[in-house]
């Protein structure tokens, strides 16, 4: 068995449960035979992978469901090999650049570069070309995307690009500006309450309206995360019924404990303790921005009004800095160190004010 | 071992007598038969070649070429006993006779000077084998070490041919295996008694060139099909490997940027030479050695003087203990270069022979001017020198002696006091720093990336306020964010940065509590990381294939991207574990889902930085076994001279 929100996926574009108006949209630019290269983004678990293969099959028919994986090799300029995992059918290939790491240049462009010179070969075909799908396109390296930026244009007559991305801000211009950009916002909490609930009926069996709002609160508009959760829950007690916590994930929690640890005490001692948290939760493949995201929220929700700006400021500074540099520990310690000696300072300031 | 006591007798009556000669002799006489300049060539032109002793450049570890045994190296008598047993298993097969198709390849690691290839030689004496050795001759046509008439003078490397090195190395591995079986069972259809007379061992220690990447395909290819090969007889090779002190940052780096793995093969170590499922399977076993220990290098330098000095013809002059002493120290269990170094000052002899006081750090000069080695400057003191932040007119420290306080003053007395800052910047104060930066920038043994982990991983012990920490840690997110992608776009002053900006954050003077230095935790939770992406790879696939193998299942195929599965899939694993719910997910997947949270630090898991630890970015290398076997833990309960106050005897 499948995951539920594997599962329970709407597969065309009809069975979608919210953004009526864009699956619409979508729905007419597939009937019009003129099909633009497009770029889907928003915040993760709203949508964008469900719309672009609806999309898909909106396009190409049910043919696009006969998948298979294939591993590429790739070879770079220094002769090193890069295995890349790949999703095709007859009418698509789906690729996840950053698997590629620093390499994502050469995949692209080989990749694309021998799908846009075949040609379609099958005569039934409803389209003419092939689509590309690259996920997680917001961390494609600059050179990947100056590379792709060319190809696009090049073998538009064949091909058609679709991107996957969180946000457009690490995108450069050329490629938002060759794109057809389509924002998939999170659902609404009445929306996530009609998908959970669907959900729970084609899984036979009845949501309590408090669980499901208990869920949509802690996903936080997140779909994916929601239907996750609800598969958990009924999976740790099967009638949903009685007090139902919602365990938050352990690296979550985690976090959460590190925030505790900065309020309570602000040493060098501390610094060195909270350090092995941060490498726990790094050898854990939690990525570095995520933690600092979620320490910087656990830790703003604990202090004094006034520190709350200073703090989130710190946060997006290093946060810029652990992007340039290699080492993400130097900057998540040396944020935690300058929280604290805020937190201190404002504390001892306090504290002589008040006498 | 058991002539321990024996020699130690001799020399020291070897020294008494020597000392008499030596003080007639004026240090500016030149012996007739050196040239004193070049130690190298010294030695090469000493003419005094009767004795082994004189011609160390080979790797003799003491005595005379003929005469070594087993019991005499002056490696760990474990060591030599796990060699030797390997070996015995490889060429009979042990006692049950049957490992011996297990034993293919002997892997013998460690930093250089320690012994490998000569307790390798001796053994193959004393078993009586061959040693069959592979040389990369560029232009050298002789051949290999083929000595015997087994093949016929016209399948030597002709000079002109356009055979290519390697194909020329694969020559030689399929012929040293292939003519062993011949001959052994020739030799056993005639008498099982000349077998042993018969036996090989194949030695590549001269390797080609690995680190180009088809060369190293060709040699895996090669040594993978040595090890599957079904000959009867298997010969055994032997690979030697040198540690090289890592001091490249490039693989780690690249690592962690987020390129995973096969990026570490730049290296030169046992993982590259051998290819993973070979190192990893049963026909490899790896040995690995040890820095030799001051207490095993003594007893083998001083039966190496007392039988070089016994032989009357030798003229020279004979180290004292003292010098004896500074070459074991400065050898950093070496033995190859305390030979040198020992040869050196029997040569020209020491300044300390005067017999003055002052004499042995003299000589300590001229000895470590000798024997400097790449990595001058050990990383503990490096570090030391740092993070203990002296400055000028600093209280000594109680436990310094005269001598050095009245070092710290005549350098304070060199120290200019810094201009007076205006008062806006009164907290930038600070008084003059004892550290020479520029000095530490020459002798550093380590990049400054690796010495910013140092750094990072200790900073915090020294500090007495956050507001401290603060400086240090913006320092390092600083310097490691400047500079460009690229390793020419780097910032070519981290390392002054670094410790400029270290040195102006620490407090002065750094409380003194016993501080301990560690070694940084990075790179073992780096490998960490790694397993665990390997755990999502796994875990993707599994989501993967499950999904593929239900037909019109398949939509989400390849969607779940990594940062999905590890941040958002914990929840529902888990739950999956509990319910033992089929099918089963990778049971790897715990490595990134699972985390418990522990309050405190847990100590124990770090490592400490001690003197010994040269190479300090190779993790593995020192293991607490070996720490233990050696003499360096002997030094430190006797002398106590790894104690942390003590570091501040050498500034």
């Amino acid at each position: 068995m499948s995951l539920w929100v594997d599962k329970f996926r709407p597969r065309t574009l009809d069975d979608l449960h919210y953004h009526e108006r864009l699956s619409a949209r979508l729905k007419s630019l597939a009937a019009s035979g003129d099909f633009p290269h497009m770029l889907f983004y928003g915040p993760s678990g709203a949508g964008k992978k469900t719309r672009i293969t609806c999309t898909l099959r909106q396009l190409f028919g049910p043919g696009v469901e006969k998948l298979k994986i294939d591993q590429r090799v790739f070879l770079t300029p220094s002769k090193r090999k890069i295995e890349v995992n790949l999703v095709t059918s007859n009418f698509h290939i789906e690729i996840t650049p950053s698997e590629a790491g620093n390499y994502d240049r050469v995949v692209i462009q080989e990749l694309l570069k021998e799908i846009a010179q075949t040609q379609q070969v099958d005569l039934n075909a409803k389209q003419r070309f092939k689509v590309v799908i690259i996920n997680e396109a917001d961390s494609l390296s600059r050179d990947a995307q100056a590379a792709l930026r060319r190809t696009m244009e090049k073998y538009m007559s064949n091909m058609r690009v679709i991107l996957c991305a969180n946000s457009t801000s690490r995108l450069i211009a050329p490629i938002k500006s060759r794109c057809l950009l389509m924002r998939v916002p999170a659902p609404s909490d009445s929306e996530m309450e009609t998908v959970l609930t669907h959900v729970a009926k084609r899984a036979y069996f009845d949501l309590p309206p408090e669980v499901a709002q208990d869920i949509i609160k802690d996903s936080g508009g997140n779909m994916r995360k929601a239907v996750l959760v609800l598969e958990a829950l009924k999976m740790q007690s099967p009638d949903l019924s009685g007090p139902l916590t919602i365990a938050k994930s352990d690296w979550e929690s985690y976090c959460q404990k590190i925030a505790n640890l900065i309020v309570t005490e602000q040493t060098p001692a501390r610094v060195m303790e909270i350090r092995t948290k941060f490498y726990e939760l790094l050898s854990h493949c939690i990525p570095p921005t995520v933690i600092l995201k979620t320490v910087a929220e656990a830790v703003v929700s604990q202090v004094d009004e006034t520190l709350k700006a200073e703090i989130i400021h710190w946060a997006a500074f290093y946060e810029v800095r652990m992007r340039i540099g290699s080492k993400k520990i130097y900057h998540l310690e040396a944020w935690v160190v300058k929280v604290m000696s805020l937190y201190k300072q404002s504390f001892y300031q306090f504290d002589i004010s008040d006498f | 071992m058991s002539k321990a006591s024996q020699p130690s007798t001799s020399k020291a009556k070897s020294t008494k007598k020597t000392k008499s000669k030596v003080t007639t002799v004026k240090l500016g006489a030149t012996p007739s038969h050196s040239q004193r300049i070049n130690p190298l060539t010294a030695f090469v032109n000493t003419s005094c070649s009767e004795d082994g002793t004189r011609n160390t450049s080979q790797l003799t570890n003491k005595g005379k070429e003929k005469q070594i045994y087993s019991a005499e190296l002056a490696v760990h008598a474990k060591k030599v006993l796990d060699v030797r047993r390997w070996l015995d298993e490889a060429l009979v097969g042990g006692p049950s006779g049957k490992l011996r198709k297990y034993r293919r390849i002997l892997a013998l690691t460690g930093p250089a000077g320690t012994g490998k290839t000569a307790t390798i030689r001796v053994l193959a004496r004393e078993l009586d084998c061959e040693v069959l050795e592979w040389r990369n001759a560029m232009v050298d046509t002789s051949p290999t070490i083929f000595r015997d008439d087994a093949l016929p003078e016209t399948t030597y490397p002709h000079p002109y041919d356009s055979e290519s090195l390697f194909s020329k190395f694969e020559a030689f591995l399929a012929r040293a295996s292939m003519c062993r079986t011949i001959f052994d069972d020739a030799s056993e259809s005639s008498s099982p008694q000349s077998q042993s007379s018969r036996r090989r061992i194949i030695l590549l220690e001269d390797l080609p060139n690995i680190l180009h990447a088809n060369t190293r395909t060709r040699f895996h290819v090669a040594l993978q099909s040595l090890v599957m090969s079904s000959a009867l007889n298997p010969v055994p090779v032997v690979i030697v490997v040198s540690d090289a002190g890592m001091r490249g940052e490039a693989s780690d780096e690249r690592l962690a940027n987020g390129s995973y793995g096969k990026d570490r093969d730049d290296v030169l170590d046992i993982r590259t030479i051998l290819p993973k499922d070979i190192l990893n399977g049963p026909y490899v076993t790896q040995i690995g050695f040890n820095p030799i220990a001051p207490t095993l290098m003594k007893k083998a330098l001083q039966t190496l003087i007392s039988t070089h000095f016994a032989s009357s013809k030798c003229n020279g002059f004979a180290p004292t203990k003292e010098t004896l002493d500074i070459v074991i120290q400065t050898s950093n269990g070496d033995i190859r270069s305390a030979i040198m170094a020992l040869q050196f000052a029997c040569v020209v002899g020491m300044p300390g022979v005067k017999g003055r006081k002052k004499g042995s750090s003299n000589a300590a000069v001229v000895l470590q001017a000798v024997t400097r080695r790449e990595q001058s400057l050990e990383l503990f003191h490096l570090i030391g020198k740092v993070m203990y932040n002296k400055r000028k007119g600093d209280p000594p420290n109680p436990s310094a002696t005269a001598r050095d306080m009245q070092k710290e003053r005549d350098l304070d007395a060199l120290l200019k006091d810094p201009q007076k800052l205006p008062s806006f910047l009164d907290s930038h104060a600070r008084r003059t720093s004892r550290v020479n930066v520029d000095l530490l920038y020459a002798d550093s043994p380590v990049d400054s990336s690796l010495f910013s982990l140092y750094i990072h991983q200790n900073y915090t012990q020294f500090c007495n306020e956050v507001e401290e920490c603060d400086g240090v840690a913006d320092w390092l997110s600083w310097i490691d964010s400047s500079g460009g992608e690229a390793w020419y776009q780097a910032n070519p002053h981290r390392f002054h940065l670094l410790t400029l900006g270290t040195l102006h954050s620490l407090p002065s003077p750094v409380p003194r509590r016993g501080q301990k230095l560690f070694k940084p935790e990075f790179f073992d939770f780096l490998a960490k990381e790694k397993d665990a992406w390997d755990a999502v790879r796994d875990v993707r696939g599994w989501l993967m294939e499950d999904a593929a193998a239900q037909e019109g299942d398949g939509w989400r195929l390849g969607g779940w991207c990594r940062a999905e599965v590890v941040t958002e899939l914990g929840g529902v694993l888990k739950a999956r574990d509990a319910k033992a719910s089929r099918p089963h997910a990778p049971a790897s997947h715990r490595l990134f889902s699972s985390l418990q949270f522990v309050f405190g630090g847990d100590d124990a898991r770090l490592s400490q930085l001690d003197e010994g630890d040269a190479f300090s970015a190779n993790v593995d290398v020192l293991e607490d076994e070996g720490v233990a076997e050696g003499g360096w833990s002997d030094i430190r309960e006797g002398g106590g001279w790894l104690e942390n106050d003590d570091i501040e005897d050498f500034y």
